[in-house]
């Protein structure tokens, strides 16, 4: 018997029992639809993060720190570390090793990477703003000239252009609190006015003879002077408010400085210290022409961590993935159990149609036939199924990329579910097979069937 | 020619063991009508089975034109019944869902005929049976008799060497089954192929030409022919 004519007669029988061929590929099409669903998010997820990157990160950009461990995933505990002069702790407790000023002089000499900028720590005691004497605390950055930012009010440097020594940029939620606090009365009002920033040096342990010297000097008084914290004041023009933009990579919530100034800050503030020009990380780009992947090999055969913006990608891609995977697994588990569903009922037809099979034997039809056309029966099933969920999938993605991209601000013209032909195809393909599988058994016991017992009439 | 040589058939295991077939001989030109005669139970319906390689007995020969069907591998014995036998059951087991055409094509799509040589055969089998004008009516529609029709053009439709018919009137009217009869002579007549007719109805054995009477899984006795 002729393969087109096996599948023609399955489909035919399927037809025949349409509520419950219905039925079972509902089965499937739940887990198709979610499968289908996976699919599209990740892509969407994929392409999005894409367009994040690909908008925000200079492709050239590597990012360099001396410890590995900034970088893994389960970031917590480092264990026992080998002791440096050099270690610091990050801003989440965690000791790394950091790059020394000897480090970044070795970048600076380089001659295939350009504006080597060391991630600085500056700390801030307090902040006052002009025309008010009320005392803030906030973090301080420096300006990263490598992504794009979006002014609310004023104006920003051009992309790759650092800030003006005095110059500072505040997030337009800071305008807000601001408001709140009565500071000023609207957030435009802020450009052009000044910020103070109260900085305090490290206390350093004065030697006895300092202390004798100042004794001397000034008495009592001079001594306390000689322990007490020295501060300095930094006054810097607000010269715009940025906003956090819906393709933004990451939500800086600091004032923002120059990097200059945020040296000159954290110089002040570790004089003296273990920190002093201990830096946990340095940017710096490749040269124009020059791979960073080239950049990032060399500086790791010397003992540096490095990442380029293509490393960020794969780790955004990597946390997708995952996510992806969860989803996907919901669908196969759904599979699974649509599966059973497809045994059930090429096995309750294989019952009904005993006749039928016993007549088709009779008629010299081969055993390895009879089992072929339930098998195509259930890859009939699957077919409809992955079909059915596919199709749902499409129009609910479809209805919902709108509201979804509403609802996540994800910014006009993106789409998280993102349906591509291929996949689906291959899904389909796949559930046909899963459904062939599954109708093996039934298919099975259908071969074995003696004609004659399936013929005597009762 | 159909030929029997000492087949027997046993059903059970050790202590139950029930003999459906007890050493049958007997031969059957090609071309006859043949009436298998015998009571229910009495083994006929097993010597069908037999004699179209549907059953396998332990002992004996069943040999179709020159050759042993019994040494016949599945394979061979599938294709065997699907190019050479054609069947006609009492419950005519036609599928109700389908249509006149495609039950009559399923033993050509099993033989692997190709679809323009199915169609004009197809059309020439209902011809003969008269059922041209149901061509496209499911089978479920049809009557008792055109149900038995359909199943002869089933049967017919693959120009077998030998028809087998298990009681083909046995759920008609006389009427009707009298017209089954009369078409079903006519075929054996006409086309040249053997008629085996299983039956407890001593009027149909008495219009064929050789009559094979079994009792208790033997022959009893045989009736006209050469035997």
């Amino acid at each position: 018997m002729k393969t087109l004519d096996i599948i023609r007669r399955a489909g035919r029988s399927l037809r025949n029992a349409k509520t419950r061929t219905i039925l079972t590929s509902l089965a499937i099409a739940v887990g198709a639809f979610t499968i289908a669903i996976s699919l599209a998010a990740g892509e969407g997820a994929r392409q999005y993060a894409n367009k994040l990157i690909g908008s925000n990160v200079n492709p050239q950009v590597l990012f360099v720190v001396k410890d590995q461990a900034l970088f893994q995933a389960g970031v917590g505990q480092t264990g026992l570390t080998v002791y440096s002069e050099d270690n610091g702790t990050t801003p989440r407790g965690i000791t790394i090793q950091q790059l020394t000023q000897a480090d970044i002089d070795k970048f600076t000499a380089r001659t295939d990477v350009q504006n080597v900028t060391p991630v600085y720590n500056p700390q801030l005691k307090y902040v006052t703003f002009e025309g008010s004497d009320k005392k803030f605390s906030g973090e301080v950055t420096s300006y990263d000239t490598t992504i794009i930012n979006n002014a609310t009010f004023g104006t920003l440097p051009k992309l790759g252009t650092q800030l003006g020594l005095d110059e500072v940029v505040l997030p337009t939620t800071f305008a807000d609190t601001l408001v709140e606090q009565k500071v000023i009365t609207q957030p435009q009002a802020l450009i052009g006015k000044n910020v103070s920033m109260t900085i305090s040096a490290a206390t350093v342990q004065p030697t006895v003879d300092e202390i004798t010297a100042a004794f001397t000097t000034g008495g009592q008084v001079a001594v306390v002077a000689l322990t007490k914290p020295k501060t300095k004041v930094i006054t810097l023009k607000i010269v715009a408010l940025t906003k956090q933009s819906a393709t933004a990579l990451t939500g800086t919530n600091a004032f923002q400085i120059s990097s200059e100034q945020a040296r000159i800050i954290a110089e002040y503030t570790t004089k003296g210290t273990s920190a002093y020009q201990k830096y946990p990380g340095v940017t710096m780009l490749a040269k124009p022409g020059i791979d960073p992947a080239a950049v990032k090999a060399d500086l790791k055969a010397q003992g540096y961590a490095p990442q380029t913006a293509k490393d960020l990608q794969s780790l955004i891609f990597t946390i997708v993935n995952t996510l992806q995977g969860i989803v996907l697994g919901f669908g196969v588990i759904a599979l699974i159990a649509s599966v059973f569903g497809i045994v059930n009922t090429q096995y309750i037809s294989v019952l009904e149609r005993t006749r039928e099979i016993g007549l088709m034997k009779a008629l010299g039809m081969r055993g390895r036939h009879v089992s072929r056309l339930f098998q195509f029966e259930a890859a009939w099933i699957g077919f409809l199924g992955g079909t059915i969920g596919a199709i749902i999938a499409v129009i609910v993605g479809t209805l919902l990329n709108p509201v979804i991209t509403k609802a996540l601000d994800l910014g006009d013209g993106t789409s998280l579910l993102i349906f591509q032909p291929i996949p689906i195809i291959l899904m389909i393909a796949g559930l046909m097979l899963i459904a062939m599988l599954a109708g093996y058994f039934p298919a099975l016991k259908a071969s074995k069937l003696d004609p004659i017992e399936a013929l005597r009439t009762e | 020619m159909i030929e029997l040589i000492g087949v027997t058939k046993t059903y059970g295991k050790k202590q139950s063991t029930f003999k459906a077939l007890d050493n049958i001989n007997f031969t059957i030109p090609d071309g006859a009508s043949v009436a298998i005669v015998g009571k229910s139970g009495s083994g006929k319906s097993t010597l069908m089975h037999v004699m179209s390689g549907l059953d396998r007995p332990e002992q004996g020969q069943v040999v179709i034109d020159g050759v042993d069907i019994l040494k016949l591998k599945v394979k061979a014995v599938d294709m065997f019944r699907s190019k050479k036998i054609g069947f006609i059951f009492q419950a005519f087991f036609v599928q109700a869902n389908e249509t006149t055409y495609e039950n009559v094509a399923l033993p050509l799509e099993i033989a692997n005929v190709s679809a323009g040589e199915r169609r004009r055969r197809v059309i020439e089998a209902l011809r003969t049976v008269e059922l041209t004008d149901k061509v496209k009516e499911k089978a479920r529609n049809l009557s008792g008799g055109q149900k038995q029709r359909l199943a002869i053009a089933r049967a017919i439709v693959n120009s077998p060497r030998i028809l087998f018919a298990d009681e083909p009137t046995g759920n008609l009217d006389t009427q009707t089954g009298e017209t089954i009869e009369s078409l079903l002579f006519g075929l054996n007549k006409n086309g040249g192929s053997t008629l085996v007719i299983v039956t407890h109805d001593e009027e149909l054995a008495a219009k064929c030409d050789m009559k094979i009477y079994i009792k208790d899984g033997q022959v009893d006795r045989v009736v006209g022919g050469e035997g």
